[in-house]
């Protein structure tokens, strides 16, 4: 089965995207994303014709502590986020499952090799 | 706890039993978590700089469509978004990396030509080309990362229950069944003593009996003999 690549975020971000040909799309202006966002990351991880959703990482910080851990650990659809810090949540989980950060700078990670 | 467990010979050898089968599944659970570990490593090399890929290429996309907002305006910027016909599409197979299924995506459509995104060349700029096609770069390392990063999720999670299993095995379950197995071995070892000590109970007084007899026995024939001797 084919599936669609989703964008959720501000307009500013998916426009982009949506040059690129994404149509499943989910504009949430910067002010209503504490109100909004979860719902529209809701509504795209729930759509099956969906298997790549993309935000921005500083978008993650808008949601609950819910939805987030709901679309840090979704893999059908798959989160991908961009920016600075993006996949932190996919380092904690490496943190938890390996016991170190393997996807930290090499002096933290040498760090926490020896405090585990 | 090791004192609900009836302490008998054939309790202890069912006790055993678990016990070899839960070090077997022991060792055998920590292998495989050892191979999952050395796997996600390969993978992970591979995230980092799949990871990277994506994000210069962000930051390419970014700056060009920021240029095409600036010089074209936004109005223009959007209004070839929206005209867009041909959308990218993926389709994902699965491979096994040691009974973990991972998705490997395809994709179609991504990349387009001039004349398949629908604006129209005249209707354009080549700022908007150029922030258009930096877009559609951005979108095959997004896949890329997808597959990348849905394979180490799972795996992730499949080294998380691993370890889970060999750490209840290891701190829970194996030290359980040999604290029952000591508690029963130390009941039966108990059982055993008293036994012998209640034989050996028994045979002293057997003896002490057939001392005592023994000696009557001997008394009455003293005495009979004295009888004989008088009556002489």
């Amino acid at each position: 089965m084919s599936q669609e690549i989703a964008v959720v975020g501000s307009p500013e971000f998916t426009t982009g995207f949506r040059l690129a040909g994404v149509r499943k799309v989910e504009s949430v202006p910067d002010d209503e994303k504490d109100e909004r966002l979860d719902d529209a990351v809701e509504r795209t991880l729930d759509d099956d014709d969906v298997g790549i959703v993309v935000m921005r990482d500083a978008d993650l910080d808008h949601l609950s502590r819910q939805m987030r851990r709901t679309a840090e650990g979704s893999v059908e659809p798959v989160l991908v986020t961009l920016g600075a810090g993006a996949g932190s949540g996919l380092r904690e989980q490496i943190r938890r499952a390996i016991g170190i950060d393997l996807m930290g700078d090499d002096d933290n990670a040498d760090g926490d090799e020896a405090n585990s | 706890m090791a004192e609900d467990v009836k302490p008998t010979r054939k309790n202890l050898m069912e006790i055993e039993d678990r016990i070899d089968l839960s070090e077997r599944g022991h060792d055998t659970l920590e292998q495989k978590r050892d191979g999952l570990i050395m796997e996600f490593m390969d993978i992970l090399d591979q995230a980092q700089d799949v990871r990277d890929d994506v994000e210069t290429n962000y930051e390419v996309a970014q700056s060009k469509i920021n240029k095409a907002r600036a010089m074209e305006g936004d109005v223009a910027v959007r209004g070839a978004a929206a005209a867009l016909k041909e959308h990218p599409e993926i389709t994902s197979q699965s491979k096994n990396i040691m009974g973990v299924v991972v998705p490997q995506i395809e994709s179609s459509k991504v990349r387009k030509d001039l004349d398949e995104r629908g604006y129209g060349l005249l209707g354009s700029s080549a700022r908007i080309d150029e922030a258009a096609d930096a877009y559609e770069e951005l979108l095959e390392s997004i896949i890329l990362a997808a597959e990348v990063e849905t394979a180490m999720k799972k795996m992730l999670t499949e080294i998380e229950t691993t370890k889970r299993r060999v750490n209840a095995l290891e701190f829970k379950l194996l030290p359980d069944l040999r604290e029952n197995q000591e508690f029963i071995e130390q009941k039966l070892e108990e059982q055993e003593r008293e036994e012998i000590f209640r034989l050996k109970k028994i045979k002293a007084k057997k003896e002490e009996e057939e001392k005592l007899e023994a000696e009557e026995a001997r008394e009455e024939a003293e005495l009979g003999e004295q009888k004989v001797t008088a009556d002489d």
